[in-house]
Formats: C-alpha cells, structure tokens, sequence
C-alpha cells in the first residue's frame, strides 16, 4: 500500500465533457476526481450512457473536436486539457496505451501485427525501424503467442480473437506506458478465452508495475482484477472505494441495486430484483440525484429530487454520493428465498415432450474455385439431441462457433436440416413444406438478440406485433387492437406506445415489443437466442424476470440460447452444453452447476468471473490453453481433446458416446467423465493463483 | 502474384469466347446487313449472290464464326468495308492514341479528385467541405463539349499558348509536344472525371476515419499525417480502385465528344464513324479491342485489391 502515498500517475479533477448537439451542450461527464497509482488497478463500472468510456477518451486526449472539456487530467506531469495536438501526440503511446473492447475491428486489416506493433515506437522516435521486427516479436512472446517470429508477419485475420486481444494488449505496452486503460477489454471475447486476456492482463500489469483503469459494465471481471472501483451514474461517480468494501458494504443505491439485480454463478434460485426504468440518457437527465428516479431509497424525498448529491467519505477510502447514506441496505440483506419466486406448476416429464430433437445434424458446404465447387461440409451441428417439455426452460450454453444458434434455427425450418429427427407437438416436423412448415411455426416463435437490427425501423410498433397475426391471417379472429393492446400490456409496456417506432425505444423496450410479436400468436414454444445478451445490467434482471412470469401464466416451453452462464443458471430447468456442433454435457440444472462432469463444463464454469472479490485467488480456475477450432476441420476424435486437461490417447482416436453419467441426472460424452476432485489425474489443470 | 494474375486471365477466357459470338452475330442482328450496305438498295439478286460468296456469307454460320475466330486470334480482323484498309492497322493507328488520352485524363483525375477528396472527408460539414462538394458536382454538372471549347477559347484562341486542335504525339517522341497537345483533352475529360473520384473517395474516406482501428492508430501517438496518410487511406482506396478502374475502360472508346471537340485522333470517333457507315468488320474489331481492354482493366484492379487488402487470397 505504500503506492498510495507516492505521486498518483493520474490525477482527474472536476472533470466535465460535453458534447454539442442540435446547438446545445449534452452533460456526458459531469465532474468527476479520479486517482490511480502505480501498480493499481482502478475499476469503473457503469452502464451504457454512464460517460466511462467518454472519460477515457477523455484521459487520452482522443475525444472529438466537439467535445468541451472542463476541469483538470494531469498525467505525468502533463495537463490534458490544455494540451496541444502535438503534446497530446506524444504522450500517446508513451504516457497512456489503450486497449479497446472488438479486437476484430481496433486492428487496421491491411497491415501486419508487426507493423502495428511498433508503428508508435517507431513515430515517437523510440524504436529504429531495422530493430522493429526483433521487438516486435518479443513484444508478441511477452504476451504468450506461439511461434511469435512466424505470427509476427501475419495479418489480424489470421489471428483468432483472442489472439488479436493479446496482440492489442502488447500494442498497448509496447511503450511501458505508465497508465493503461483498458475499455471493455474482454466484452467481445468467448469466456474461456477472456480468462486467458484476463490473466495475462493481470501478469503484464504486474510485471510492468503500469497502473491500469478497466472499464467494464461487468461485476465479475471487477471483482477479479479491480483494486479500486469507481461506479459511474448519469455521467457521475456515485461510489468509489477499495473493491473488498465495494463488494462487500456497497453504500450507494445504485450499486446495492445492481449487485441485487445480477443473476449469478453463487447465487441463489430467488427472482431478481431489478431495477425499475432505465438508464437517462446524457440528453435527458433528471434532476437533483440521476438515480433517484429509479432508487429504492430515494422515495420520492425532495432532497433526492432538487439537490445532486457529492460524493461524501462513509468510510476508509470510501465514497458515495448519496443524501441518505446510513439508510443504503446492505445487499446481503436475506435475499428472498426460493419461496419468493411465485410457483410455477411442475413440469410433466411422464408426458411425450413437446419439443424432441433426435441426432439432429445441419451441415453446410464450403464452396471454393470459380465454379464454386464443395470442398468440404462445415458441421455447424453434428448430432444433437434433447427434449424440451411444456413450461420447461432448457438452456443451451455454448461459446462462439459451438452451433447453438444453428441448432435453434433448425429447429424453426429456417436453415435445411442434413440429418436427424425433430419432432413437435407430437408431429414430424423434420422435412415439412413451405406451407405445412408455416402451420407449425405459429406454435413456435423466436425471439432474436439484436432488439436494434431485429425490428423494421420504418413500421410502428403495434404494426410489429400484429405482423405474425397478419401473416397467419388471423388477425381479426385473434382480437384485432384490443389483441395487440392486451400483448403490450402482457409484456409491460403501455397500449399507448403502440404508435411509436421503434428508435423511440429503449434496449430493453425493444425486446419487450420483440417478446410481444413472438407471443402475438399464442405459441407454446420460445426460441430465445442470447435475449438479453445486448442489455445493460439492470435492464437484462427485468426481461429475464418476465420471461419466468410469461411461462408461469402462459405454460410455455423455452429454448433458452446463451453464453452466459449465470443467466441460463438462473432460468433453466435443464441445460445442454454445446462445443463444436455437439452437446457434451445435458443435465438437471442443480446437477450441472453443482457436479460438472465433463472437462468442457467444468472450464466453462470456472472461467466465469464471479462478483465476489473475496474468492479471487481462492477459486479454483482452469484455464484452458488455445481456442476453440475451426469447426470446418474439427480435431479427430472427442473434439475438445487439443484443450482438455484430461484427454489421452484414447481421445485422439475415438469419439466418445453421449452416455448418463451414473448416479446423476447427467448425460455427458466423454471417456473420462467424473467430477473435478482435488487432485486431479494424469495431467493437471493449468492453474491460476 | 503472377500465378494469380495468369489464373486471373485464364478464367477470362469463355468471357472473351462468349463475347466474340455476341459480336459477330452482331452483323445478323441488323437489318440489311453488309451487303445490303455495300450494294445499295438497287442490287441485283446475282450480284447479292456473288457477294455474299466473295465475303463468304454463303457459308454454314458455324463455319464463317469459326473462321472469323481463328482469323481474329491470328490478329486479322478483316479489312474495313469503307476504306478496303485492314481492320487491325486502322485501330493500331488510333489505340494509342486512345490509350495516352484515357491514362493523362486519369492522371489529371486523380491530381484533382484525391487532394479534394482529401480535404473534404478531414472536416466534413465544414465551409471547405461544402465548397469542394460544389466543386464535383460542377465538374460533373458542366457538359464535356462545352467545357472544351471553353479551354480552347482561353488556352487556344486568347492565350495562344495551347494549338486548339489536339494531334496525337506519342510520349517518346517529343515529351513536350505530346504534353502540349494532350493537356486541353486530358483537362476536359480529368475535371469531368475529378468529381465522380472525389466524391467516391470522400465517402470512403469518411466512412473509414469512423473506424475503431483509427482510434487504435491515434491511441498509439501516430501523427495524423500518418493515421490519415497510411492507415486511412489505405483502406478508403479498396472501393475507389473500382471506381478509377471502371472510369479508365470508359475513356477506351467512351470519349466521342472531346475527341471531336479537339479533333483528337481517338478510337471512339473511329467506332462512331464506324457504326454510321455500318462497316460491320471495324465495328467488330473496335468493339473487341475495346472490350479487351476492358477486361485487363478489371484484372488489374482485382490484382491491385488482393495487393492492398491482405484479406483477399491470391487463389
């Protein structure tokens, strides 16, 4: 701790950023102090509209020429703001290196990882172009790519994601800046390979004693790696204090409430709580505290409403900014029991499911030359099989690439099926026509991720919603308006937005119309692909939440698609892991998250970070090395068996059978089934203190 | 890279072969035909008779096709029906000619069109921007011909700097009696074509500098000249490539009117003069000679795209 008593790298003062729009100033950032040292991880959380990447933007002079800026950035004996061009420039790179969210699209196509490596050093003077090469390519050993001085000439689209991140981290320090800021870092990455950049993230850092800001909206990559957090609201800090406390006696509103909102890995089977409305946005803040609108502690005070608050010390190196302070709960208060959650009638598996897949394969060519001949078949999915009853949610986890999208489209008829059985509502659904194939879709729907690319910017959306009932003709048999009126009102919106379109909607009010459209025609099964995958925090609580009530009122099965392992823990029934085009492991849910027993399943749930500072060093994680394959040539035998951690001979040569795991509910496929057990066996699991 | 370009070329070929059928048959699709054209409307069936043999249209069609064919990869194009000339020498007279103005006009395009591009896509909506986009749909708003006899007027007729008709000079053999004679040309036909460039290329250009890997750039300190110069650019040059590709095999036998207005010695007055007098051989061997071209035109832009954009394989 003795860093905190040394110079701080980087010292913010009332910083403010507005941007100008339509002639009048928007508040994106309104005063804000920030200090982070040497060998400091400084977290900021905040969801979308917070102003925490404007900040960072801010922090390296990269905000547009629109931006006013107001207050104090010294970094390194340097003030910010009043800067020029030239000094700003130089400090780039030097001073400050970035890391940013989509390594896919940071990285300029046309050039070579080398020559992105040290272009900068290069341009600050600091690097002579003939040794650009040799520490190009140690700068990509530094950050553990294989065969650094053969990836060193390669383009970013030879570089899997994962290891495009890594490149853009040693990007970053190839300077030995004194401060990274590192913005979403890991957001656009699969879960086991943002805990391959997350340690490595947390190495570098350390080895270069660089003080480091992480921005996130993610409460578990906080825990694991922040020092320090700063919650963000409204283009304000609210909070901020050591991580342990944080986590631990959170003392804003805010952040009590989103710590109660998170659907997690630990926690228990209660309905979450969310926090009611959204976001404000920067143009349209409310007065006096901008959370009071959606606090619980707030109720409706005249303080809360007329006077913003300033951040106050409510203990040891912590702050919040909230007029009613001693009043914040803690979020340990008794979670409501699993009792809280209204039951729902049990699920009937004595009966024929609704929903069966047998050996379900959808393969698709690959087509070269010019004559645009097949040279090969990509097994999007290659022999999945499971079950789905009425009112049962079954969730299907898998990462990038594992083909559970495909499986969910098949399902629908929209992709051709190569091989297989799928079976609905007792009926043969597998090579229907057109026609027949529309029929059965009316009791099945799907809902998609994107609520901003899924619905048509140029119709209304009452005319969204009574679309499939148009489709179907069935419009004015099924109840016209007042029809429409009632799906608005089932998915909490008001009858009276049915006018509007849909820009004039929030994320999350998006896929409620999207949810409303699916429901239009009273189907008895839901796709959902990744629903609330593109929701902010306190948004996703709220459309997970009514989904449950949905199923509960209208018995509806689900075929819950997601990476996320704790929102499918928290709503499924059953689960199915995916990796490669096939389930490796399907079981009750207590079953699976408690007593994994394929390797794949038990990675994926330690990969997960979870947000609770306290276990961070004392939670086992394996790490798993390299990425997942090209599922176009996929590895011979069990597919995981390159990343396994227990893979022997016998997994090269022999794909294992989806086999019950005995005494579980499980079905797993893989030759060295069996729980993790303290030690295990013949090769150890890469392990991270 | 040569392999790629050789591959590049071979798959042209049943391009080239089915176009070759289109232009022959060319001569069957219209009224009359040659003969009618040579004999006039008061011909004797005995003389239509005897000319269809001399020209040998009393052949099977597979027949004089395959002739016409084999002729033609021999590089006899037949001889013109006006001028009893043959086909290919008429054409090699005006090709370079054709392919000196098409390569200056692009020069002086390009000279315009990018710097102005350039300038606008740095500050959009600013006064600069909006006065450069007044600038192209000038250039592309103001007709050829009267943009000509305007320069004629200024650099021929007052000045006296510039001769007003406009001769072919190859480079080699006078670099400045070429320039002379090519510069009021290739100025018309540059500025028109400077617009469609920098309006091309400011779109791009714009779309690119939204970019993330811009940020990264700055984010790296990189000077702006090079964010722009390297970064940007080189990106921004995948679609514009195109554009310039397509606007050089427009200037192969597209530029008429500026050859009439500066008397220029181009293959497209000899396909207008051509088509009006229906001298069906040179109409074939201008078409094909011109559709060639084109088409190496679009191998070297395809070349050029697998050369700036690593993502696109030399396979």
């Amino acid at each position: 701790m003795s860093a905190r008593m040394a110079e701080p790298v980087l010292s913010v003062r009332a910083l403010e950023v507005a941007f100008m729009a339509s002639g009048r100033p928007v508040p994106a950032v309104r005063g804000i102090d920030l200090d982070v040292h040497a060998n400091e991880v400084l977290g900021i959380v905040g969801e979308s509209g917070s102003g925490k990447s404007v900040t960072s933007l801010a922090i390296s002079g990269l905000l547009p020429p629109t931006a006013r800026v107001r207050g104090s950035i010294r970094l390194g004996g340097v003030e910010i703001t009043e800067a020029d061009h030239e000094t700003l420039r130089r400090m780039r790179g030097v001073d400050v290196g970035m890391v940013f969210q989509d390594p896919t699209t940071t990285l300029n196509p046309v050039f070579t990882i080398g020559r992105q490596l040290t272009e900068g050093q290069i341009a600050h003077g600091r690097l002579r172009a003939d040794a650009a090469r040799a520490r190009a390519i140690e700068l990509l050993r530094e950050v553990d790519i294989p065969d650094p001085a053969g990836r060193v000439i390669q383009y970013p689209h030879q570089f899997s994601g994962g290891m495009r991140q890594r490149a853009v981290i040693a990007m970053a320090m190839a300077g030995h800046p004194r401060l990274i800021i590192a913005d979403e870092p890991t957001t656009a990455l699969d879960v086991t390979v943002q805990a391959q950049v997350l340690s490595l993230l947390a190495r570098r850092q350390a080895e270069t004693g660089a003080a480091v800001i992480l921005i996130t909206h993610d409460l578990g990559v906080i825990a694991e790696m922040a020092h320090r957090v700063a919650v963000m609201y409204g283009g304000r800090i609210v909070e901020s204090g050591p991580v342990e406390q944080i986590f631990a006696r959170p003392r804003h509103p805010y952040t009590v409430a989103l710590l109660r909102s998170l659907p997690r890995l630990d926690g228990g089977a209660a309905r979450l709580e969310p926090i009611p409305g959204q976001p404000p946005a920067p143009s349209n803040l409310p007065p006096g505290c901008a959370f009071h609108p959606r606090c619980a502690v707030a109720r409706d005070r005249a303080r809360c409403r007329t006077e913003e608050p300033g951040l106050r010390a409510c203990g040891p190196a912590h702050l919040s900014a909230c007029h009613f302070v001693e009043e914040v709960p803690a979020p340990s208060l008794p979670r409501e029991s699993d009792g809280a959650q209204p039951a729902r009638p049990a699920v009937r598996r004595d009966s024929e499911p609704l929903l069966t897949v047998e050996n379900l394969q959808v393969h698709f060519p690959i087509k070269a030359g010019i004559l645009r001949r097949r040279i090969g078949w990509l097994r999007a999915v290659d022999g999945v099989s499971l079950t789905v009853h009425e009112g049962e949610t079954v969730g299907l986890v898998g990462e990038s690439g594992c083909g559970k999208t495909t499986t969910g489209r098949a399902v629908m008829g929209l992709v051709r099926v190569t091989g297989g059985r799928i079976r609905f509502g007792g009926r043969d659904i597998t090579a229907l026509g057109r026609g027949a194939m529309r029929q059965v879709r009316r009791h099945m729907q799907y809902v998609f991720q994107d609520p901003f690319a899924s619905l048509n910017p140029i119709k209304s959306a009452g005319e969204i919603v009574a679309e499939p009932l148009r489709i179907h003709g069935l419009y004015d048999e099924m109840g016209g308006a007042g029809r429409i009126a009632r799906l608005f009102e089932m998915v909490g919106l008001s009858p009276g937005m049915m006018g509007r379109f849909p820009h004039e909607f929030s994320g999350g009010q998006k896929q409620r119309i999207g949810i409303a459209r699916a429901l239009a025609l009273e189907p008895r099964l839901l796709i959902l692909d990744e629903p609330v995958a593109s929701l902010d925090v306190s948004i996703q609580a709220q459309i997970i939440n009514l989904l449950q009530d949905l199923q509960r009122e209208l018995r509806l099965a689900y075929l819950f698609i997601a990476h996320d392992l704790s929102v499918v823990r928290h709503i499924s029934d059953r689960v199915a892991v995916m990796y490669l085009g096939r389930i490796v492991e399907e079981s009750e849910k207590q079953a699976l998250y408690a007593t994994p027993v394929h390797p794949y399943t038990q990675s994926l749930l330690s990969a997960v970070p979870v947000p609770d500072p306290t276990v961070r060093g004392v939670r086992r994680r394996i790490v798993l090395e390299g990425e997942i394959p090209n599922p176009a040539s996929p590895p011979p035998g069990c597919a995981f068996h390159p990343r396994c951690f227990r893979a022997s001979a016998r997994c090269s040569a022999e794909a294992p059978a989806f086999l019950p795991y005995p005494g579980l509910p499980t079905r797993a496929a893989c030759h060295h089934a069996g729980p993790l057990i303290p030690a295990p066996g013949a090769k150890h699991p890469q392990e991270v203190a | 890279m040569i392999g790629y370009i050789l591959r590049r070329l071979a798959q042209l070929l049943p391009v080239l072969l089915l176009a070759s059928v289109g232009i022959w048959a060319m001569v069957y699709a219209i009224p009359g035909g040659p003969v009618g054209m040579i004999l006039g409307e008061n011909a004797t069936p005995e003389q239509i008779a005897a000319l269809r043999a001399e020209l040998g249209l009393d052949r099977p069609v597979i027949v004089q096709y395959w002739a016409w064919l084999t002729n033609a990869l021999a590089g006899d194009l037949g001889v013109s029906l006006h001028s009893r000339q043959p086909v290919v020498s008429l054409i090699g007279e005006r090709l370079p000619a054709t392919i000196q103005l098409g390569l200056a006009a692009t020069v002086v395009g390009l000279l315009i069109g990018i710097p102005v591009a350039v300038a606008s896509a740095l500050m959009p909506g600013s006064w600069l921007d909006r006065a450069l986009s007044g600038w192209s749909a000038l250039a592309l708003g103001v007709p050829t011909f009267w943009l000509g006899i305007l320069l004629i007027l200024l650099f021929a007729v007052h000045l006296r700097w510039l001769p007003s008709a406009s001769g072919y000079v190859p480079f080699w053999e006078s670099p400045i009696e070429m320039l002379r004679n090519i510069l009021l040309p290739a100025l018309t036909l540059g500025i028109y074509v400077s617009g469609i460039f920098a309006r091309f290329l400011r779109a791009s250009l714009v779309a690119e500098l939204r970019a993330d890997y811009v940020r990264t750039a700055r984010s790296k300190g990189l000077p702006e000249r090079d964010v722009v110069g390297r970064h940007v650019m080189r990106n921004a040059m995948l679609p514009f490539v195109t554009i310039v590709g397509l606007m050089m095999a427009n200037f192969i036998g597209g530029t008429v009117v500026t050859e009439a207005v500066f008397t220029y010695p181009g293959l497209g007055r000899l396909l207008i003069t051509a088509i009006s007098t229906r001298d069906y051989p040179l109409i074939q061997g201008c078409i094909l000679v011109i559709l060639v071209i084109y088409i190496l035109i679009n191998v070297m832009v395809d070349v050029l795209y697998a050369y700036i954009d690593p993502r696109i394989e030399y396979a």
